[in-house]
């Protein structure tokens, strides 16, 4: 139990710091001075102190959505997958709720885009439901026959059979699984070649669009969540796709499983640090792949033999 | 007459209660707004009755009487607003389409009872089983069940239908009447047509998957709110459909315990779409009770003129998208895990087609999501759009109560989801089915499994529970922190924020309509008055778009092409001179002749092609004659 929770709190901590080590990696590699690995703390703590400034046509839905924005994903972190062997995890909860948590937070977020009455929110929104609703089919697939290979469709307990019987007659489909997935964490993620947090530009603008208004206290509210929202991504991708190191005890395990979460975000920054973003009607195109990765897998595994 | 009161007839008799109770409230304070009040008191009442006895009926000729009677009933009650534009024609389709469904229901019943309507269901369930052709059965009770269900092909009349008829009717339509056609296939497939080939499970799997990715993509491109509202109904049968069709493949393959949990699915997912589209279509009236227009577009921030109207319509709203933890997700979940209990089977084909059910189930539910965003926000957030929505108040006290007697209905069945489930669970043992509600909660209420080896589990109540409490405690912090809060006006990069320059709904789904124009081939109408001289600058402008379905488009218009030409030349038959029918009874005594002396004797292709010319020749001078 100790370990659970030591296990989320250390996840919640870690989470600012992936995203400014992705950040940090991508100035390096351009030859500027990278940011402090701490930057993310410095702007919660700069958030939190500055006054909410509200949009006057904007609804009680403003002052009530960040929370449900957020919330889902903290409730998605207690869900996840054991970083030890025989720590606990809870093993009533599958992939579809997790799934469906987090499209709960993206509801209610795309909701708070459309609040201020802004053209920006409204663009912002009308672009995530675009892509979320293209990202669902190729999730649910990807995670049927990561399931289906880990024997477990509860996600705790997948992470638990994969790491102690990894599926060897079945490593295509594992493969094709994992580019799937990492595709899908790109794209959940917003970021470069889907959307690029880092401009606000409204020809590229999905994710930033929609929080444009947003200030203050909410502003944090949303920033943890997205942070929050990578770090799940990325523990899902090392306990589902990297499943090693678990046998270890807690601290060596805790390690290890740091490091893969630092891995992840390496391959983001590379990735985007090498590829520009795509048109908007491109972007299909990457879930299609996506979508084609999944069923390969499913189709490998059952033409193999379960 | 007979009645039968068993538990599957008396679950629908309590989804038809729980419909229609809180629409009752609402009908009241729907009331005034209607002119003619005791056409639509007397088929209201009239059709509620007439929907209880169908699922009440215990032989044929009660079952069709009471069918009937909820097919003419609804029609009137559509046509209570006849002077409204659009709506004698879609009462027209209506009436139509909801006749061709009864012709099917005759034959089958014609057939299965052996012509004796008063025998009771169990009498025809044995003739059913020496009668040589099965399939023919099957099909015309899914012709008969999906015109009404309104499953693709059989769908088109829903968008029409819906938004002609009077809110509290549409809620009534949507959420209950189209349950009866699937209490309809569950009472005659599960009792009559019992055993089933493996084709009709793929079928109406088939069909589901259809009906569901339509449906959505449809609603997408809908700019009026109920027909919006309507084409989700499709998709919605549809997803029951997928529960019902995974159901019958699960029995033929022997595996009861998978079919039973399919089945349960199936009639979970009755129910909630009952709640939660009753409340939309109920948020949808009051909405349209206020601005006097269903024009989606028209709408905009009734959030702060409507509270009560705008938060029911959320929890449908996340209801019907499948978020948890809501009763729409626990359902789909369940959908979701009968179709994922498929690796199971040894059928490879069938093991590999599966998963395109899944992939349409999965799509269908992100475009649910991107399209109730789209309704919520461009309705009740954001700025007034008109000045019908800028005057908008809250509806009376007898509406807000229907909706939220309503939205209780929802929350019901999401907090007491097992106590549901063992309704359905018994309902269906009564039909002979395994049971599964043991399997389904086997450590007590808290965790609801699948029943499939290595399934997946769902905690309803804790999720809620969780979220509440973590939602609770980041607002407490807030309240802790005590933040400064300052009004001030949207930033938009230094334009000002007005009604016009907001997203429409249009442009909301603007790129999914691109991405899916192969399908929908969408007929755009920009004009624009530009100022001379100058190409790009216009005073004036104004963009359309209008999709029309291509189910409409391709099937129902050529048939009626077919139809009229047809009729056409019935109709030259009908007003021919003396001389041409003499010339007609010649050509006919002709063709007999020659067709005794091919078809009897011997064939040769040189005297067919002679007879042909005379037979064309002759045809052409004495019947058709000149051109006037």
């Amino acid at each position: 139990m100790i370990g659970y929770v030591s296990t989320i709190v250390l996840l919640l901590l870690l989470a600012p710091i992936l995203l400014s080590f992705i950040k940090a990696v991508k100035m390096w590699l351009l030859y500027k001075r990278p940011v402090s690995l701490l930057q993310g703390f410095r702007d919660f703590g700069k958030l939190l102190r500055k006054e909410t400034v509200v949009s006057e046509e904007a609804s009680a839905m403003t002052r009530i959505a960040p929370f449900l924005v957020l919330s889902p994903l903290l409730v998605a972190l207690f869900y996840l997958p054991p970083i030890a062997k025989g720590a606990y995890y809870v093993s009533f909860v599958d992939a579809f709720t997790l799934t469906g948590l987090l499209a709960l937070s993206t509801f209610f977020l795309m909701l708070l885009g459309l609040d201020s009455a802004s053209s920006f929110g409204g663009m912002g929104s009308s672009r995530e439901a675009f892509i979320s609703a293209l990202v669902e089919p190729a999730m649910i697939l990807t995670i049927f026959s990561v399931s289906m290979m880990a024997g477990d469709l509860g996600i705790g307990q997948a992470g638990v059979n994969l790491a102690e019987h990894f599926p060897r007659e079945h490593t295509a489909s594992f493969l094709f699984a994992a580019i799937s997935f990492f595709i899908l964490l790109i794209a959940e993620n917003g970021r470069i070649p889907v959307d690029n947090p880092e401009t606000h530009l409204e020809l590229t603008m999905v994710h930033e669009a929609m929080i444009l208004d947003i200030t203050g206290v909410y502003l944090a509210l949303i920033e943890t969540a997205a942070s929050v929202k990578f770090v799940i991504f990325a523990s899902l991708f090392a306990s589902l796709f990297l499943p090693f190191g678990m046998e270890e005890a807690w601290l060596p395990a805790a390690m290890i499983f740091v490091g893969k979460l630092f891995a992840v975000a390496l391959a983001v920054a590379l990735i985007e640090v090498n590829t520009a973003k795509l048109r908007l009607f491109k972007v299909p195109n990457l879930l299609g792949i996506a979508i084609v990765f999944a069923f390969l897998s499913l189709i490998t595994y059952y033409v193999l033999g379960a | 007459m007979a009645f039968l009161f068993d538990p599957l007839s008396v679950l629908f008799v309590f989804l038809i209660l729980l419909g229609a109770v809180p629409n009752l409230f609402y009908s009241r304070g729907y009331l005034p707004h209607i002119e003619r009040r005791w056409h639509y008191r007397i088929h209201y009442f009239a059709f509620i009755l007439s929907m209880l006895g169908v699922v009440v009926a215990a032989n044929g000729v009660t079952f069709l009487l009471f069918w009937e009677l909820m097919s003419l009933t609804s029609w009137q009650l559509i046509l209570t607003e006849p002077e409204e534009e659009g709506t004698i024609p879609a009462t027209r389709f209506y009436f139509f389409m909801t006749h061709f469904g009864f012709v099917f229901l005759l034959l089958f019943f014609l057939i299965a009872t052996d012509g004796d309507l008063e025998i009771g269901f169990a009498q025809m369930h044995g003739i059913v089983a020496h009668f040589a052709y099965p399939s023919l059965l099957f099909f015309f009770l899914l012709l008969g069940f999906l015109s009404k269900a309104g499953a693709v092909p059989l769908h088109v009349w829903l968008p029409y239908a819906h938004p002609a008829a009077p809110s509290p009717v549409s809620a009534l339509m949507s959420g209950v009447m189209l349950k009866i056609a699937i209490y309809g296939m569950f009472r005659f497939f599960l009792d009559v047509l019992y055993p089933w080939p493996l084709e009709w499970g793929i079928l109406v799997l088939v069909v589901g998957a259809l009906s569901s990715l339509v449906g959505v993509l449809y609603a997408l491109s809908e700019h009026d709110i109920k027909a919006l509202l309507a084409n989700h109904s499709i998709e919605n049968i549809g997803i029951i459909l997928i529960g019902f069709g995974m159901g019958m493949i699960f029995d033929t393959l022997g595996l009861g315990i998978l079919s039973s949990f399919a089945f349960i699915a199936a009639l979970f997912h009755t129910f909630n779409h009952m709640s939660f589209k009753s409340l939309l279509f109920m948020g949808a009236g009051s909405v349209l009770h206020e601005t006097h227009t269903k024009n989606i577009e028209a709408y905009g921030g009734l959030i702060k003129a409507m509270p009560i109207t705008a938060w029911t319509f959320l929890l449908a709203a996340v209801s019907i998208s499948a978020l948890p933890p809501t009763n729409g997700f626990l359902s789909e979940w369940m959908i979701f895990q009968s179709l994922l209990s498929s690796n199971t089977i040894t059928d490879m084909s069938l093991k590999l087609a599966i998963p395109f059910a899944i992939f349409a189930l999965a799509l269908t539910g992100g475009l649910a999501i991107a399209c109730f965003v789209k309704a919520y926000g461009i309705t009740f957030l954001g700025l007034q759009r008109s000045a019908n929505a800028r005057h908008a108040h809250e509806v009376n006290p007898a509406m807000r109560l229907g909706m939220l007697a309503m939205a209780g209905v929802v929350l019901s069945l999401m907090l007491f989801a097992p106590s549901y489930i063992r309704l359905f669970d018994i309902a269906l043992v009564s039909l002979g089915r395994v049971g599964a509600y043991d399997a389904i909660f086997p450590e007590g209420i808290w965790h609801m499994h699948s029943v499939a080896i290595n399934g997946g589990v769902v905690s309803p109540l804790i999720l809620l529970a969780s979220l509440l409490a973590v939602t609770g405690l980041l607002l407490y912090a807030y309240r802790a922190l005590g933040v400064k809060e300052r009004l001030h006006r949207t930033w938009a990069c230094g334009y000002r924020t007005g009604p016009r320059t907001q997203y429409s709904a249009t442009g909301f789904a603007g790129p999914i309509r691109r991405f899916f124009s192969w399908l929908y081939r969408p007929q755009e109408h920009l004009h624009r008055e530009s100022i001379p001289g100058h190409e790009s600058k216009f005073t004036d402008s104004s963009y359309e778009v209008h999709v029309r379905p291509l189910f409409e488009r391709s099937l129902y218009d050529s048939v009626a092409a077919a139809a009229n030409w047809v009729s056409y030349w019935v109709y030259r038959l009908a007003h021919f001179e003396q001389t041409r029918y003499a010339a007609m009874i010649f050509n006919l005594t002709l063709m007999v002749l020659f067709s005794y002396r091919i078809f009897a004797h011997e064939f040769s292709w040189a005297t067919f092609a002679l007879e042909s010319v005379v037979m064309v020749i002759s045809i052409k001078v004495l019947i058709i004659g000149e051109k006037e």
